[in-house]
């Protein structure tokens, strides 16, 4: 996601050429479209609703299996993309995306979770040959309907060959959604006009289920800032917690999750750079600008998830990871080495199934992040 | 991905230009032709500029009429990363129809180079070669003037990928209007262009400029585009011409179904020269 910055040119790097090329490309780009490059979301908006192409009606149940993925726009864990990984790959090969959905998809079915809520995963987008995945999962697993919203979506994006993009975070489920809202997330308080109107416009999806017999449960699915170098992704925990808050005050049961991009607390390692730098680049030395990797030096930050572990239930309860932290961890960056940190999250205002959770630390290539999954007992 | 069928709408476009020269027909076609150095060789049209005389705009390619019968042509401010030419040959005119063929020769390597880069600008990723390519579009245009204010043109032809050093990669296209059409026949070896144009005087020294062009690629995925624009252009005098309007796209990607409104559309032209 580094790469995301270079949309515009920075620093002292740019060379002639660039200078004059690069206004002059994005001067005709807007002149030349009406319609705006890049979509602007409402605080709240509409989700965009999905159902399988041969949906299913499902029973009631007592317990739900809840899984949340990020599963890296169906991208796998060893293509090394130019954005996430140090790579040279802009643009995949529909059969590169289709084997990875599919992989998704053996897994999804394997584990036949209730409701399934993943980040990273792209409707519209070249880099992923236009392939709309989350009709595509629909379509290949036993859930049968879902909700999308969007985090990035473009036209075009006129960096590294991106061109039009459109990608978000999704809720599948069994069962029938309703009320499924996007609400927007404060943007980056890093950045300049420019590269925060390309950037990325993170959000929550929320949605309410239709489980028979139980009316009144929502889902909610967040995927925080990665790499703000200020309190933004603070702000967007916060967000997160005050919709919980008024759900929980409103007599209603939820389930949320997704990838924080945030340490649990008490985390024994808070510095990544080292583990995330890329061969040419360094930190931490004397001089080095900046000091640290962005996004990879959660430190300041340990903190920011004590209120929302102190007040819902975490499907992984916090003495439990601070035992064995390894046995928790659900991503790294790079794409050989061991899964390195914990950034995925499920929580409730209802108890989780004891030993109902699992890290799924052995799906080793079809991520760069693995699923967190867990039992939840329905309130009668 | 659903085709609306190219081939009705260009029926369509067809019938729409008969009833037009039809019905205006009788009413226009004892008028004698236009005087006006910019009517009397509209770009679009059969008419070819006066021996000796140069135009050239922003926008518009740079012209020169070199003989009665052949006007030469190229855009001088994108040649250096879009080499191209243009040869426009008047033919012998049958009954009231003006007849022409034009010839078109463009290389995108340069320009396609320049843009496949890392960071900002770059509209081609880095990780594909972009081989050494040319094209060359032959069509016939055919005009009739409508009295002395109008001028409709039809237009027919084929562009085909002329040479290509190595395969190019699919992942490659640029999906964005006007661009993606033009590029296509380098992936499927050729494709088909149509339209009409319509050109006449409104008042005094306003004109207008009407035109619809449909681009059809057999073979691919994304088969058909279709493309309108509107004008309003002003005579300043023999020397500048004014124009400012607008350009619709509608047509396949390989996301699917989209249309584009383009604009404003401004352009200045300068004339010299000639009879």
């Amino acid at each position: 996601m580094n790469r995301f910055k270079l949309l515009l040119c920075r620093h002292n790097s740019c060379s002639l050429t660039a200078r004059i090329w690069r206004p002059a490309l994005f001067s005709l780009l807007f002149c030349l479209a009406c319609s705006p490059l890049v979509t602007e979301f409402a605080e709240v908006e509409e989700a965009v609703l999905y159902t399988a192409a041969r949906s299913q009606n499902h029973p009631a149940v007592d317990t739900l299996t809840v899984m949340t993925w990020n599963i890296r726009f169906g991208a796998g864990r060893q293509i090394p993309w130019f954005g996430d990984s140090c790579g040279d790959r802009v643009i995949l090969t529909e059969n590169e995306v289709l084997a990875a959905l599919q992989a998704i998809a053996e897994q999804i079915n394997l584990f036949q979770p209730d409701i399934l809520l993943i980040q990273e995963i792209d409707i519209k987008s070249k880099r992923t040959a236009y392939i709309d995945e989350v009709q595509w999962l629909l379509d290949h697993t036993s859930l049968s309907y879902g909700a999308y919203a969007s985090m990035w979506e473009a036209q075009y994006v006129p960096s590294d060959g991106l061109g039009r993009i459109n990608t978000g975070s999704a809720i599948l489920s069994r069962w029938p959604l309703h009320h499924a809202e996007r609400i927007q997330l404060p943007l980056r308080g890093d950045q300049d006009a420019l590269t925060k109107y390309f950037y990325l416009r993170r959000n929550i999806l929320k949605a309410k289920i239709e489980i028979p017999g139980h009316a009144d449960l929502w889902l909610l699915n967040i995927h925080a800032d990665a790499f703000s170098t200020d309190d933004t992704k603070h702000k967007h925990i916060i967000r997160f917690k005050d919709e919980l808050d008024k759900l929980a005050a409103a007599g209603a049961a939820f389930i949320a999750g997704g990838d924080f991009n945030m340490l649990p607390p008490g985390s024994d390692s808070t510095d990544f750079c080292d583990e995330d730098r890329c061969p040419d680049e360094h930190f931490h030395g004397p001089g080095d600008n900046p000091f640290h990797k962005e996004g990879s030096c959660y430190t300041p930050e340990r903190d920011w998830l004590n209120d929302i572990y102190a007040t819902y239930l975490c499907s992984v309860p916090l003495d439990e990871y601070q035992a064995n932290p390894s046995r928790y961890f659900t991503h790294a960056t790079d794409r050989h080495a061991a899964w390195d940190r914990k950034i995925d999250y499920l929580f409730s205002n209802k108890p989780w199934l004891a030993e109902g959770s699992q890290t799924h630390q052995q799906l080793i290539n079809l991520s760069d992040h693995v699923p967190v999954s867990a039992r939840w007992v329905v309130p009668r | 991905m659903k085709t609306p069928p190219p081939f009705r709408l260009h029926v369509a476009q067809l019938t729409l230009l008969a009833v037009l020269i039809f019905a205006a027909d009788a009413a226009l076609l004892a008028a004698g032709p236009a005087k006006d150095p910019w009517f009397s060789s509209a770009n679009g049209s059969a008419r070819i500029l006066t021996r000796g005389r140069w135009t050239a705009g922003i926008f518009q390619p740079l012209r020169h009429g070199i003989s009665d019968r052949i006007e030469l042509s190229a855009h001088p401010l994108l040649f250096p990363l879009l080499p191209n030419f243009s040869l426009k040959w008047s033919h012998a005119p049958s009954g009231p129809w003006l007849i022409a063929s034009r010839h078109i020769f463009y290389d995108p390597t340069p320009l396609l180079r320049l843009l496949r880069r890392k960071g900002t600008g770059g509209i081609v990723s880095p990780e594909f070669e972009i081989p050494n390519m040319g094209a060359w579009t032959s069509e016939l245009l055919v005009t009739r003037p409508l009295g002395s204010t109008h001028l409709v043109t039809l237009k027919a032809g084929i562009t085909l990928c002329l040479f290509r050093s190595s395969a190019l990669d699919s992942r490659t296209t640029i999906d964005l209007p006007l661009v993606f059409p033009r590029l296509q026949p380098f992936y499927q070896g050729y494709s088909w262009r149509s339209g009409i144009e319509g050109m006449g005087r409104l008042y005094r020294r306003w004109l207008y400029l009407v035109d619809g062009d449909l681009f059809f690629t057999p073979g691919g995925d994304e088969n058909w585009a279709l493309e309108h624009k509107g004008m309003l252009l002003w005579d300043k005098s023999g020397k500048v011409q004014l124009g400012a309007g607008y350009k619709l796209t509608w047509g396949e990607y390989p996301f699917g179904t989209q249309w584009h409104l383009l604009g404003p559309l401004i352009d200045l032209q300068w004339g010299w020269g000639g009879r």
